[in-house]
């Protein structure tokens, strides 16, 4: 079993079993479900009953699906690049900072962030970016659409 | 009901604030468009929050004015730089490209203006016939027909994207099975809430569809980044001459009639709708060799019949709630949020907002080939706007636009959650439309698979013996399983 061939078992079978794992999950969480009394459900479905049709439907294609990977091994899927992971990594940021600062923080951080991790050379575009964006969508939310944002840091000071 | 319709329609003309926010959504719709990456489906997404405070006419006049703007300006950056702003667009690389790369450019991009107003005023006209005909067959439909109607709907997910037959059905069985979460709605049990009471009325499906079209397709073009890009230059649109009308007019007709039967059909959109009218193009063009290095029937085949699904899709949107696109998936989603309920009772009680509806996407065609002739090298310079200043900008809307629509942080986080997954999903070549057009259609097929059972008692079979819903059921059956019995009997003759 050389790495090649354990690329290979990956490329086939690592989607299927995350699929599969999340499907079994599925019918077991659903199998805890509560049922309701025969009075009211009738002749028709305990609630528990489609999400489980659900998952064994899709257990069956993920199978047709492993079957096909194996007759044509499916084509290896690029890694993500160095910007992908990194905006990923924004996005937790831009949670963190929202939750314990303020939301248009977290925008204004993430914009600028992302600007200079996508390639911005110059900084002042980025701040520009940054900072323009998020004042004209609140502006056009607040005035125009009457949206009042969570609260935080700046919005205490603006909504008092 | 003629004359209702006449005047419904008429009444967009001379509603001045109506017809200036066509204009504005067509100038961003072709904006949209020409950005290669954002096209229809992530730019009503993202605009759809924004329409939460508008009239329910205006509002989905917005959406629809998107859909059909955006589809044709996709044509753009495939004839100028070889990138289809939009998917539906990518069949026009094909010759639009080669055209221009001859020096042609503006005659590709004038056949293309044509072509698209021609497929999508025709879809419109198609549209005012058909929904209302199509309304008066569905008033007869129960739940068991409804049922089987989106059996259907579900079965036509298998062609509805480039994601291959079962990694599309395994999406769309993954977005019925998040409509299942939150409060049952016969009994009240919770599902899959894990204690969130945030999710007792289930998932909602802006900061989904945000999260699955507009931070996935940020996350995509997350590994472009440093990409160049060549540019075709380009003096002006110029517009067909007589000879090129007398070369293209059966195809553009042609491709009509495909685009709207294909944009009707569940579930297709314009994508299958410009590839089926290009390869028919190119099957009964005398001039096949063209094809490939800049025959103008390509063009004009792929881009009407793009543009003609447009219309075609809303359809069944509009008259059974079954979505063709992404696209219409976000405009059925406007719809229910404006309490426009899709169906029959839309098509009785609020016909004349149906026919504003429709004036509005013949209005929004007529101006879209007024700015695709004069101002269509001015927009091709908007697709040359950095990515690293375009999609963070992306990100602010979105986020913005998922908190904006119920004012909770839950749904900011669910649109990143669900962008992340869609980013995933299309990396391993799962497409994220079959996951949003299953979302909307699970509930239906829910509620109507339990109204059945209790309506006989419990016996499935019944269904079966439904004249209407047995015909959906058998299409569902020959679109699922019609192409592998099809090659296996001509294995067998082989």
């Amino acid at each position: 079993m050389g790495g090649l061939s354990l690329n290979i078992m990956k490329n086939i079978y690592l989607v299927p079993l995350i699929l599969t794992i999340f499907s079994l999950s599925v019918i077991a969480i659903a199998l805890q479900l509560d049922t309701s009394p025969e009075m009211i459900v009738g002749e028709s479905m305990q609630a528990r009953s489609f999400p489980i049709f659900l998952m064994i439907l899709k257990l069956i294609l993920i199978g047709v699906m492993t079957y096909q990977f194996y007759k044509n091994n499916p084509k290896p899927v690029t890694l993500e690049k160095f910007h992908t992971w990194g905006s990923m990594f924004l996005f937790l940021l831009f949670y963190l900072l929202t939750v314990y600062t303020d939301m248009f923080i977290g925008i204004f951080v993430v914009i600028f962030l992302m600007s200079i991790l996508w390639g911005e050379r110059r900084i002042w575009v980025a701040f520009l970016t940054a900072t323009v964006t998020p004042g004209l969508v609140f502006l056009l939310f607040d005035y125009v659409l009457k949206i009042r944002f969570p609260r935080g840091i700046l919005m205490n000071l603006y909504y008092g | 009901m003629f004359e209702q319709a006449i005047s419904a329609m008429a009444s967009v003309v001379v509603d001045p604030y109506l017809l200036g926010l066509i204009f504005a959504t067509t100038i961003l719709g072709v904006i949209i468009g020409v950005l290669p990456g954002l096209g229809a489906t992530t730019g009503a997404a993202l605009l759809l929050p924004f329409t939460l405070t508008m009239d329910p006419v205006h509002a989905i006049a917005v959406l629809a004015t998107i859909y059909v703007s955006a589809t044709f300006a996709g044509s753009i950056t495939a004839i100028l730089i070889n990138t289809p702003g939009t998917s539906a667009a990518a069949a026009t690389t094909f010759d639009g490209y080669p055209l221009a790369q001859k020096g042609e450019a503006g005659r590709a991009l004038g056949i293309a203006v044509i072509s698209s107003t021609v497929g999508g005023i025709f879809s419109v006209i198609i549209l005012c016939f058909a929904a209302p005909l199509l309304a008066r067959v569905a008033y007869e439909f129960r739940s068991p027909e409804y049922f089987a109607l989106t059996v259907f709907g579900l079965s036509m997910l298998a062609s509805i994207s480039a994601g291959g037959a079962v990694k599309n059905l395994i999406g769309g069985i993954f977005g019925v099975w998040l409509s299942t979460i939150g409060a049952e709605r016969v009994t009240g049990i919770e599902r899959f809430m894990f204690g969130n009471y945030e999710l007792y009325e289930g998932l909602h499906f802006v900061p989904i569809f945000i999260g699955l079209f507009a931070i996935s397709e940020l996350l995509v073009q997350s590994k472009t980044v440093n990409k160049i890009i060549n540019t075709v230059t380009m003096k002006a649109v110029k517009l067909p001459t007589i000879e090129d009308y007398k070369k293209i007019w059966k195809t553009i007709l042609r491709s009509c009639g495909i685009g709207t039967f294909i944009g009707v059909l569940p579930a297709e959109g314009a994508t299958v709708a410009s590839m089926i009218g290009y390869s028919e193009a190119r099957r009964w063009s005398k001039n096949k060799k063209e094809f490939g290095k800049g025959a103008i029937e390509g063009i004009a085949g792929a881009e009407a019949a793009n543009n003609a699904a447009t219309g075609g899709a809303m359809v069944p949107t509009m008259v059974l709630g079954i979505p063709g696109s992404g696209t219409t998936a976000i405009i059925l989603v406007g719809l229910m949020v404006h309490g426009l309920r899709p169906g029959v009772y839309l098509f009785t009680e609020q016909v004349e907002k149906v026919y504003q509806i429709f004036g509005s996407m013949f209005v929004a065609n007529v101006m879209f080939m007024l700015m695709g002739l004069y101002a269509a090298k001015l927009f091709a310079r908007v697709s040359l706007v950095p990515t690293q200043i375009l999609w963070p900008i992306v990100f602010a809307l979105s986020v913005i636009g998922a908190y904006a629509f119920q004012g909770q942080l839950l749904d900011v986080w669910l649109a990143l959650i669900f962008g992340v997954i869609g980013y995933f999903a299309r990396r391993h070549g799962f497409s994220v439309a079959p996951i949003a057009v299953g979302l909307i259609l699970g509930e239906m097929v829910e509620t109507n698979l339990q109204h059945s059972l209790k309506m006989y008692d419990g016996a499935w079979w019944m269904i079966l013996a439904q004249p209407l819903a047995l015909m959906f059921l058998v299409f569902a059956f020959l679109g699922l399983c019609g192409p592998m019995i099809y090659s296996w009997i001509t294995k067998q003759k082989d």
